[in-house]
């Protein structure tokens, strides 16, 4: 199905190539690239990008948590990001650790975010220009934010289990064999440490990917209302949760149900899988 | 050269050793590697990620082993090609699938010039704590499966050649 970005509800949270290009050099706006290949950025980039590291950057290095919030108005100042710039966020695995990144801006409050639909491989297969020049940006001040919005858009363990008690919308993006709990992690990466394998009781299982066509563009808002709302039973007046291994694919979803379904209520269980499969006594599914 | 025991991380062995056990071009790259900052040690990383194809077969060339498969703990095939000459020295070359992630890719760039030369019980017997010198401890410990897949790989292919010479032997 040819995708209309104007179906979206938030269309403006979404850029293509060609609006990038012409707006690449805007004062207001910062090209942030996150990915899962750690040294992907330093092969090449979009002219004018930053890195932001989602582990380096993003994460508490000693508790398991986020930075804090001066560490955030930090990160954001020496990359000359201000409250009013416009991020957009690109990346490999088609935009999985963007939205991991774009989901810990707005958990720290910044709202002007967008996604480059497609991200990096669509960029790079189209041809477009790629450079290793590292920018350097006036320094900002940015503002420490006064809190982070983890009520609003993360969930915690005992908010999980209460949604899975309720019978709430909650979606595991995980891969069906994780789900499954055939196997404790995502073939290819690091086994961060799981015991039990399976899902949170009452869990519906919807892989991140199904989102994505396969040039990593966003499926149309008809085919992603299909597969959520229709086949998962996500509703726009009940709220919902979405998880994976730790946050980080989920945000892909999280991105996709507040954005572009326009979802005001979904929350991101950054804990995830590594927290819930290794926490005592919590109770665990291994239906199909 | 002074005795010391180092844990091999992919074996978890206490292994009694030496400080300078490596072969001589894999001593020059940890050397290389061990005094730069950072940016630097990223930036050579990169360089040596750029130069992994050239470490492919040449045309003609003849293997006593090759082994071309996709694991788990990689994102794409990987092969490594295994040639032992009338002196006994190994010769190795790799093939790397597309999705491969640059640590890796910089990782066989590494290894196929650093082990040039060596035999294969020398491959087999190194133990695998250089690796954290070359690459830094953070990037080791964020991506360890990646950073030591290739080594493995290639103590893998030489203990299958060794244990076919002893069988034939």
């Amino acid at each position: 199905m040819k995708t209309n970005p104007t179906e979206y509800a938030h269309p403006e949270a979404l850029v293509d190539a060609a609006w990038l290009e012409q707006h690449a050099n805007d004062k207001d706006v910062r090209i942030v690239e996150s990915n899962e290949d750690i040294l992907l950025y330093d092969t090449g980039h979009i002219p004018g990008a930053v890195h932001i590291d989602w582990r380096a950057d993003l994460q508490d290095p000693v508790i398991r948590d986020y930075i804090a919030p001066d560490k955030f108005a930090e990160l954001c100042s020496r990359n000359g990001i201000t409250p009013e710039t416009t991020c957009v966020f690109y990346g490999d695995k088609a935009n999985w650790w963007a939205c991991y990144a774009l989901w810990a801006f707005r958990l720290f409050g910044h709202k002007k975010v967008k996604i480059l639909n497609g991200g990096r491989d669509k960029w790079k297969a189209e041809g477009r220009k790629m450079t290793r020049e590292v920018p350097k940006y006036p320094r900002t001040t940015y503002p420490v934010p006064a809190r982070r919005m983890d009520k609003e858009i993360r969930a915690f363990a005992d908010e999980a289990l209460a949604q899975s008690q309720a019978k709430k919308p909650l979606i595991d993006v995980r891969s069906p064999g994780e789900y499954k709990g055939e196997i404790t992690h995502m073939a290819e990466y690091p086994q961060e440490g799981v015991l039990r394998g399976g899902h949170i009781p009452s869990a519906k299982s919807v892989p991140w990917k199904t989102a994505t066509n396969d040039d990593n563009t966003f499926k149309s808002a008809a085919e992603l209302r299909k597969i959520y709302l229709e086949g998962a039973g996500v509703k726009p007046d009940v709220d919902t949760i979405v998880y994976c291994r730790i946050g980080e694919r989920s945000s892909h979803t999280w991105f996709v149900l507040t954005y572009l379904l326009g979802l005001d209520n979904v929350r991101n269980y950054d804990g995830s899988w590594t927290e819930w499969g290794n926490k005592v006594g919590a109770p665990i599914e291994r239906s199909a | 050269m002074r005795a010391v025991g180092l844990i091999d991380p992919i074996t978890s062995t206490i292994m009694s050793t030496s400080v300078s056990m490596y072969p001589k071009k894999l001593q020059n790259i940890i050397d290389l590697f061990e005094h730069l900052p950072e940016v630097e040690r990223r930036e050579t990383l990169v360089a040596y990620s750029d130069s992994a194809p050239k470490q492919e077969p040449r045309p003609n060339e003849k293997f006593d082993l090759e082994d071309v498969r996709k694991d788990e703990e990689c994102a794409d095939k990987v092969g490594v090609y295994l040639q032992v000459d009338d002196e006994g020295k190994a010769h190795l070359r790799m093939t790397l699938g597309p999705e491969v992630q640059t640590l890796t890719r910089a990782m066989t760039s590494i290894l196929c010039k650093g082990l040039e030369g060596a035999t294969p019980q020398e491959i087999l017997d190194l133990p695998s704590d250089f690796v954290t010198r070359i690459v830094g401890a953070e990037l080791v410990r964020v991506r360890s499966q990646t950073t030591y897949y290739v080594l493995t790989r290639i103590k893998g292919i030489c203990k299958v050649y060794l244990d076919r010479r002893r069988a034939a032997a």
